[in-house]
């Protein structure tokens, strides 16, 4: 198979030069100098070098294989997946569904109609990410990109404050006493780097920059953006193609970087009512293609007085539901009402041997 | 096809490259499309070097037909229909995935199609011991799924993690890397990776799946609606090269759309649909579904060897069952019936 | 070859102008030979309008979406072509270009056994070894993959090669003609005619090929819209020289038809046919099932 320079990551211009001189292939390009080039596409010194770079690099001169075309056997991703630590929820309930808690390097979603509690799941993971590793913890970062002003600092403190005397109660050995003296509150606080976004525009643009940061503080396990879908449902009322596509793309920078940099992307989003076939049902937001970008779905819902968390979507759970109730503490397990009977021992019994 | 280069083939030197070029005949289509009589006159070179010259660059750059009888008896003899694993969908593929072809899973979110694309790689690489390569570009992929799968197929930790590592995995999240990985496949230059060398060390790769070819296509398709389109068409090509060349079962997914009347179809618009031979549309059921979540409805919507439009019901818990649920009841029915 | 050949063959034989004996032919003779064996005219009078079957130099275009038959109804054609005399076949030799790599010679193997079974069993002579005469059908068949459209337009200039030494192929199907047509759109940089040039030439070198060896071609060209109208408002977004080549252009299309007595959903396809002869222009509409079989016109 010939490769046409047209499918390398080149700018268009450039491109567009580079084929009126009439190279058309890998082959084309890779017979030539930076000079010759150059001087036959018009190109400047520098954009000849970067065609040859990148011809070269994907032409196997070198042996390829790097960036992120990269490969590795599963066996390389199984031990990868194994040795990054899950974000627990502090519902075991929820966590023994999900296999352990949030996985690092995947995207997972919180949907929900306004009071279930998404914002407050959304604080308290950005808590639990930073529990120290000898308590099971990541001892992470996180960067907090709220887009509805929802972000209150008293609930964070409130939810803090309760993880550091949970860890407190549990500390035993002299490790897990310093670890838990250095773990305050004050430290919690300033372990979140908050960003505030005021429409889509300034949160693509902080998408774009986040990678940079997250080059240089690699302590970052988490990147929280809450919510995902209130920048997206304004402003887009005659222009659905476009909101679609913005939103594709963001879905694969978000991956991307969940992926290179080990964090773990949790978005938050509303919920919309979808008719269909003469009912209306209520569904998470900013349409069906967008369901595709998160790896993992949690569902906040009411059952009765029952706040009801589903996974709906995810690649090694099953979906299953469990009781949850948001307390002064933050997201904990329900214990007040009975068993929901049918569907415990399943969710138990499927993960519990997995996991 | 090329540009006209010196030592391309014996007589073309650097003088008559030049001089061939000054009579406007840069590529080799320039070359052959030209007239020959008139070129060696612009060119003043010799009509006999000239139409040698074509001949051999013909030779290089044509591709050679093949008898449809040879071409019968290497199908015979080097076509695989490689089990999915799962008897529903095997029943409604015609036994599985064909090697040389390319088969498409679309659905919505959660419909199961990571999970599909992870059993068949699963039982590819356990049960019938073949390699595979994984492209994901969704961050889909877990390992850890697969293991869960490959646990009820063997008991053994060792054949699990031999099974592991004929999956290859690459992680390709936007189209450029996409192509990237395809190209370095199916390229026999000298870099690492390709198929070509793959296969001459003896491990022979039977599987390529890529998981979502929609999900790196989408986000061009639209302001950059040209490049997009393009760029697809170049996925599409290169699958079906590397599929037909590789003789590889390729398999790969696809999100769907809406219309305004609610019915469904596979994503990626009228020139994509023909690149799968074989398409199924993968829904959740829309009733029973707290009772049975991990059952799905699959309907074969393009085919050349079943009617189109059956269906299936399978079971996305199949690949992971345990063995007290092995004799799970299984359907197949019609769609009308 | 172990064909058995029923007396028919022979009545044909006479009908062309008889096995050449001599030596020497005319002029008159040596046309006869080259427009007489090989006769693609006869490859389907269900489907083209008649007086205007397409003949030696024709070129035919089967547009449509996906899932329309296109591919099958060029299996259809391959088919006739290939098959011999005694089985409703022309015999001819037919080179296949397979762009989208959509061939698939099962399928194809599948018809032409349907075929062959069929027609044994009308000449009540059960073949003795199947397998054969598909093979020998097969024979007749050559296949070329192309991956871009420059290696189809070097491709086609091997062509003429095999067209000077006779028989060569009569019948050129093409799958599909708008394979390229992206890639071209991208490749071509910013002007049209650049990005048309590679099937403009293949277009010129065909319209040579079709005068100077009496070739047929048959393509088919992807409907680049969901929805295409009807008949005469869809057009092809193909170069101005390719549509100039086309002779006939059937517009293919396929409907959902209710299940009949618990069967499953089937489709029915539908084929309109204009031919732009120099007789004017004909219109033939005709449908067709696809089973096991292939083609089943109803």
């Amino acid at each position: 198979m010939q490769r046409p320079v047209t499918t390398l990551r080149l700018s268009p211009q450039i491109k567009v030069k580079v084929l009126n001189a009439g190279f058309q292939t890998l082959d084309d390009v890779m017979q030539v100098s930076a000079l010759e080039l150059s001087r036959e596409a018009g190109l400047s010194q520098e954009e000849a070098l970067e065609v040859l770079q990148v011809a070269r690099k994907e032409g196997g001169a070198d042996g390829g294989g790097a960036g992120d075309g990269a490969s590795l056997t599963a066996l390389d991703l199984l031990q990868k997946e194994e040795a990054l630590t899950r974000i627990v929820t502090f519902s075991s309930r929820l966590d023994a569904a999900l296999g352990g808690g949030l996985p690092v390097g995947k995207i997972t979603e919180i949907c929900g109609v306004p009071g279930m509690g998404k914002t407050q799941l959304c604080l308290q993971l950005a808590v639990d990410v930073q529990v120290p590793p000898c308590f099971g913890g990541l001892g992470g970062q996180v960067v907090f990109i709220d887009t509805e002003g929802s972000f209150v600092v008293q609930r964070a403190v409130d939810l803090a404050t309760a993880a550091v005397r949970h860890c407190t109660l549990l500390a035993e050995e002299a490790e897990q006493r310093d670890a838990a003296a250095a773990f305050t509150v004050e430290t919690i606080l300033s372990n979140i780097f908050m960003v505030r976004c005021h429409d889509y525009v300034e949160l693509l643009a902080e998408i774009y920059l986040l990678p940079d940061f997250l080059s240089s503080h690699p302590k970052v396990r988490l990147v929280v953006i809450d919510s995902v879908a209130f920048p997206f449902r304004q402003h887009f009322d005659e222009l659905r193609a476009q909101r679609t596509r913005l939103l594709n793309g963001l879905a694969q920078q978000l991956i991307s970087m969940a992926t290179k940099h080990d964090v773990a992307v949790v978005l938050s989003n509303q919920m919309t009512t979808r008719l269909q076939g003469g009912q209306s049902q209520l569904v998470p937001a900013l349409g069906e293609s967008w369901g595709h970008a998160p790896t993992l779905r949690l569902l906040l819902r009411w059952a009765g007085s029952q706040r009801q968390a589903t996974i709906f979507k995810s690649p090694d759970c099953e979906e299953a539901t469990v009781n949850y109730q948001i307390t002064t503490d933050g997201f904990r397990d329900d214990d007040r009402s009975e068993q929901p009977p049918s569907k415990r021992p399943r969710t138990l019994a499927g993960q519990s041997a997995a996991c | 096809m090329v540009l006209l280069r010196e030592g391309m083939c014996p007589g073309l030197d650097e003088d008559f490259v030049r001089r061939l070029r000054d009579a406007q005949v840069k590529t080799v289509e320039d070359l052959v499309s030209s007239d020959m009589e008139d070129l060696a006159q612009k060119c003043s070179a010799s009509y006999k070097a000239l139409i040698a010259i074509r001949r051999v660059l013909l030779a290089q750059h044509a591709a050679f037909p093949v008898s449809g009888a040879d071409l019968y008896d290497e199908l015979l003899s080097s076509t695989a229909i490689l089990s999915t694993g799962n008897p529903d969908l095997d029943a409604l593929l015609d036994s599985g995935v064909y090697t040389g072809e390319i088969t498409e899973l679309a659905g919505g979110p959660a419909s199961g199609k990571t999970q599909v694309c992870l059993g068949v790689a699963a039982h590819v690489s356990q049960h019938l011991r073949q390699n595979v390569i994984y492209v994901d570009t969704t961050g889909g992929l877990s390992a850890g799924r697969l293991r869960q799968m490959l646990r009820t197929q063997t008991s053994s930790d060792d054949e699990q993690m031999e099974a592991l590592q004929r999956i290859t995995v690459h992680r390709a999240f936007d189209i450029f890397s996409l192509l990237d990985c395809l190209y370095r496949l199916g390229g026999d230059g000298g870099g690492g990776g390709g198929l070509r060398q793959a296969s001459s060390h003896g491990g022979s790769v039977k599987a390529l799946i890529v998981d979502s070819v929609s999900a790196v296509i989408a986000p061009l398709l639209g302001s950059r609606h040209d490049e997009g389109m393009y760029m697809k068409s170049q996925v599409a090509i290169t699958l079906k090269a590397m599929a037909k060349d590789f003789n590889i079962a390729a398999l790969v997914t696809n999100h769907v759309t809406r219309s305004v009347e609610g019915e469904v179809q596979p994503g990626l618009g009228v020139s994509w649909s023909h690149v799968p031979r074989t398409r199924v549309l993968l829904e959740r059921l829309p009733d029973a579904d707290i009772d049975r979540p991990t059952r799905r409805c699959a309907t074969l919507i393009k085919s050349s060897r079943r009617p189109c439009l059956i269906r299936a019901e399978l079971d996305l818990q199949w690949w992971s069952r345990s063995e007290r649920d092995t004799s799970g009841k299984r359907k197949l029915d019609r769609a009308d019936s | 070859m172990l064909l058995c050949q029923p007396p028919i063959r022979t009545t044909e034989e006479e009908k062309e102008g008889g096995g050449n004996v001599n030596m020497t032919e005319s002029g008159a003779q040596l046309f006869a030979r080259l427009d007489g064996r090989q006769s693609v005219r006869d490859i389907e009078p269900r489907l083209f309008p008649q007086n205007a079957q397409p003949g030696p130099g024709a070129v035919v275009e089967l547009y449509g979406t996906e899932g329309t038959g296109k591919t099958e109804l060029l299996y259809h054609f391959l088919c006739r072509a290939v098959l011999p005399v005694h089985a409703g076949g022309l015999e001819l030799e037919v080179l296949f270009v397979d762009t989208d790599y959509s061939l698939d010679v099962l399928r194809l193997v599948g018809i032409l056994d349907a075929r062959l079974l069929a027609a044994a069993a009308e000449s009540s002579i059960w073949p003795q070894r199947p397998e054969a005469h598909v093979r020998a059908c097969l024979s007749r068949l050559l296949v070329a993959h192309c991956d871009s459209s420059r290696q189809l337009l070097v491709t086609l200039h091997t062509l003429e090669a095999r067209l000077v030494s006779r028989p060569g192929p009569a019948l050129v199907l093409l799958d599909s003609a708008s394979a390229f047509y992206w890639s071209d759109r991208g490749e071509g940089g910013a002007s049209v005619s650049k990005q048309e040039e590679n099937l403009r030439k293949c277009s010129q070198l065909l319209a040579a090929l079709l005068r100077d060896y009496r070739i047929s071609v048959f393509a088919s060209c992807h409907a680049n819209r969901r929805r295409c109208g009807h008949a005469s408002s869809s057009f092809s977004h193909l170069c101005r020289p390719w549509q100039r080549l086309v002779t006939h252009r059937v517009l293919c299309s396929r409907q959902e038809v209710a299940p009949a007595r618990g069967g499953p959903r089937g489709h029915v396809f539908s084929a309109h046919c204009t031919s732009s002869s120099s007789g004017g222009k004909a219109y033939r509409n005709c449908s067709f099932r696809i089973g096991d079989g292939g083609l089943e016109f109803v």
